[in-house]
């Protein structure tokens, strides 16, 4: 039997009222997987960080209902969804969001004290152990300023695991790095996710990227306009099927 | 509170915006120190000034029941009016002694001193002074200060002699050892002796001559006494006390020393209004300026609690990072600003010249600072309003 960790279903999102709406998702229908890599593609303009705000419970759906660990998610208040973010999600956004006020060790702590207030010593060193999983353990007294776009994204995806969310949400983690250190952040976010068994969704315009998740879902006009499971299809074969779709890259 | 993870992102932004922070905690150390500078002032020169109006002087009268109002108080008033009997039964209380009995069993009360007033005249080298007398037992020269101001002879009372006032001592050239004639309103006279000549300050004091009590009651023919004269520990409860205890005496009647200063107090009292009146819109200036700056610091941190709320702090903790950041301020500022307030203080007691000191108590400290952290409190609800409402996908969807 299929475990999913997340079920939405006819999710629809409109902005604005009255006589000015734009509608940018159409009734998406998605299931994704526990300890499973989906990655969301399309054009600019497609809906799909639209869609993985409206997953992440960042932004509400009109209409719709997502499902996360079997729980019913929409239409819940908003210090409860706060609360369920805390506990259960963890973010990577492609400009880090770091807080400029605090060291890179300070700033993975974060979700922990928005959960627990100050850190005892046994989370501060696993914060280290994790940062040294991830080669930035040199940089935990340094500010945002003081370390590459590289380290910072790293430090944002620590940030993001410190809780050991069950879900993690990437929104073009890799967008704003050269291809060398987006791979290797790419690697070291599949690698933990796997470690963790958490499904990672991930928005992505490069089509490499897409190609080494589990299942790459394609948006268009803010519909799904094909899922392809990498483990069905192929490598080869998604690689064909996503071949036309050279505009992404 | 001060272990929570607002607590420390509250701090760790002040810390990080040292400019905004610095400035800020300028504004409320100067407000709270003007504040503080003001309320001590007014208050050391209105302790100044009651000091000069009843240090030395009863602050409560215990009088009959239907003597004229302030007619017996012959130190305010220093010519008796010549309509009214000096020597009437309705200006004596004869049976005193239970008053000082029922009076000193009362904490507040400081003194209780039997008196005898009237007036009289004498008579030295041709002229004729009329003068006040006041015939008191040693607690009563220990109410009017008599025994630490006497500048000739000393300050006992005994038989034939009397201590006189400067102002009658310097006009009838009198020094201590000399011996006059003093005659009563019925022209009956005594020989007394000079025993000691004080200067207490004041223009009605110095106009006075104390007799013995014993002395005064057998010269002016006064059966009983004609006042009882209190001083309470607190000046300004004076009349509350009187009041209190004129719900209770049919016999007599307690006159309060602000029911016979009114001006005085309806001054120190438009003093004080305009003082509060000052120290009311220096709160709204801090507070404003608290507000205005907090508001800015709002916007410039809305991508930080864009990113917070998204990792799960809720619109309460939201605003209250913003909150303990205006808690914050207040204390220091208030802290800072009574340490400039005392320095002020000093520089103008030792170096502006006056002639009054600088009072201030723990709760002239204490309430700036309260008003402070609670102004700079309450300015911080609107950038917290703010901070409560942001939603964390306007940040994010903007960049």
């Amino acid at each position: 039997m299929v475990d999913n960790v997340i079920s939405a279903k006819n999710i629809n999102k409109v902005y604005g009222s009255g006589k000015i709406k734009a509608q940018v998702l159409f009734d998406i229908n998605l299931d994704v997987e526990r300890n499973s890599f989906t990655a969301l593609i399309g054009p600019s303009g497609s809906g799909k960080s639209t869609l993985l705000n409206c997953l992440a419970l960042l932004d509400p759906p009109t209409s719709g209902s997502i499902v996360i660990d079997g729980k019913e998610q929409a239409g819940k208040d908003v210090n409860s969804l706060s609360k369920f973010r805390n506990d259960r999600i963890g973010f990577v956004f492609q400009f880090h969001y770091l807080l400029p006020e605090f060291t890179a060790l300070e700033n993975i702590l974060i979700p922990y004290n928005i959960r627990h207030g100050k850190a005892p010593a046994n989370i501060v060193k696993e914060a280290e152990r994790l940062m040294e999983r991830i080669g930035i353990l040199g940089e935990k007294h340094k500010y945002q300023g003081e370390m590459s776009g590289g380290q910072q994204q790293r430090v944002s995806i620590a940030r993001a695991l410190i809780n050991k969310p069950a879900l993690i949400f990437a929104d073009e983690p890799t967008g704003n790095l050269d291809t060398e250190t987006g791979g290797a952040v790419l690697s070291l976010m599949k690698e933990i996710n796997a470690e963790n068994n958490s499904a990672l969704v991930m928005v992505t315009h490069d089509r490499d990227i897409a190609l080494q998740s589990d299942r790459v879902v394609e948006l268009v006009n803010g519909r799904i306009w094909r899922s392809i499971n990498l483990k069905t299809a192929g490598f080869q074969g998604a690689e064909k099927q996503l071949e036309n779709r050279s505009c992404y890259t | 509170m001060f272990r929570s993870y607002e607590w420390m992102i509250a701090l760790r932004f002040l810390k990080k915006g040292k400019g905004q922070t610095v400035l800020i905690i300028l504004g409320i150390a100067m407000g709270v120190a003007v504040q503080f500078f003001l309320s001590s002032l007014m208050s050391g020169l209105q302790t100044s000034l009651v000091d000069r109006t009843v240090g030395a002087a009863p602050h409560i009268t215990v009088l009959p029941a239907d003597s004229l109002p302030g007619y017996v108080s012959g130190a305010q008033k220093a010519s008796s009016d010549s309509r009214n009997p000096i020597y009437s039964e309705k200006t004596e209380i004869l049976s005193w002694q239970q008053y000082p009995e029922d009076l000193k069993k009362d904490g507040a009360i400081k003194s209780i001193s039997p008196a005898v007033n009237g007036s009289g005249f004498i008579e030295r080298g041709g002229v004729t002074v009329p003068v006040i007398l006041k015939g008191v037992t040693d607690e009563g020269l220990k109410l009017y200060k008599i025994p630490g101001n006497i500048i000739a002879g000393k300050a006992e009372l005994s038989g034939d002699s009397a201590l006189f006032g400067k102002k009658i001592a310097d006009r009838l050239s009198l020094s201590a050892g000399d011996k006059l004639n003093l005659k009563n309103e019925r022209g009956e006279q005594i020989f007394v002796q000079v025993n000691g000549v004080f200067d207490i300050g004041s223009e009605a004091g110095n106009g006075l001559v104390f007799l013995s009590l014993d002395r005064a009651r057998s010269f002016l023919r006064v059966g009983g006494v004609s006042s009882i004269e209190v001083q309470v520990v607190d000046v300004f409860a004076a009349d509350k006390i009187a009041k209190r205890y004129a719900k209770g005496y049919t016999r007599v009647k307690f006159e309060s020393w602000q029911s016979k200063n009114r001006e005085l107090l309806q001054a120190l009292s438009a003093q004080s209004s305009s003082t509060n009146t000052i120290l009311f819109f220096v709160i709204i200036s801090i507070s404003l300026g608290i507000a205005s700056v907090l508001g800015i610091a709002a916007v410039q941190k809305q991508r930080q609690l864009g990113i917070l709320k998204a990792m799960g702090t809720s619109n309460v903790s939201a605003a209250k990072i913003f909150i303990y950041q205006g808690f914050a301020l207040g204390l220091l500022g208030s802290f800072l600003g009574v340490l400039a307030g005392l320095a002020l203080g000093y520089m103008f007691v030792n170096f502006a010249g006056v002639n009054f000191g600088f009072d201030f108590s723990a709760g002239m400290i204490i309430t700036p600072v309260i008003l402070a952290c609670l102004a700079s409190t309450l300015a911080s609800l609107i950038p917290a309003r703010k901070a409560a409402g942001l939603s964390p996908i306007e940040v994010i969807r903007n960049g």
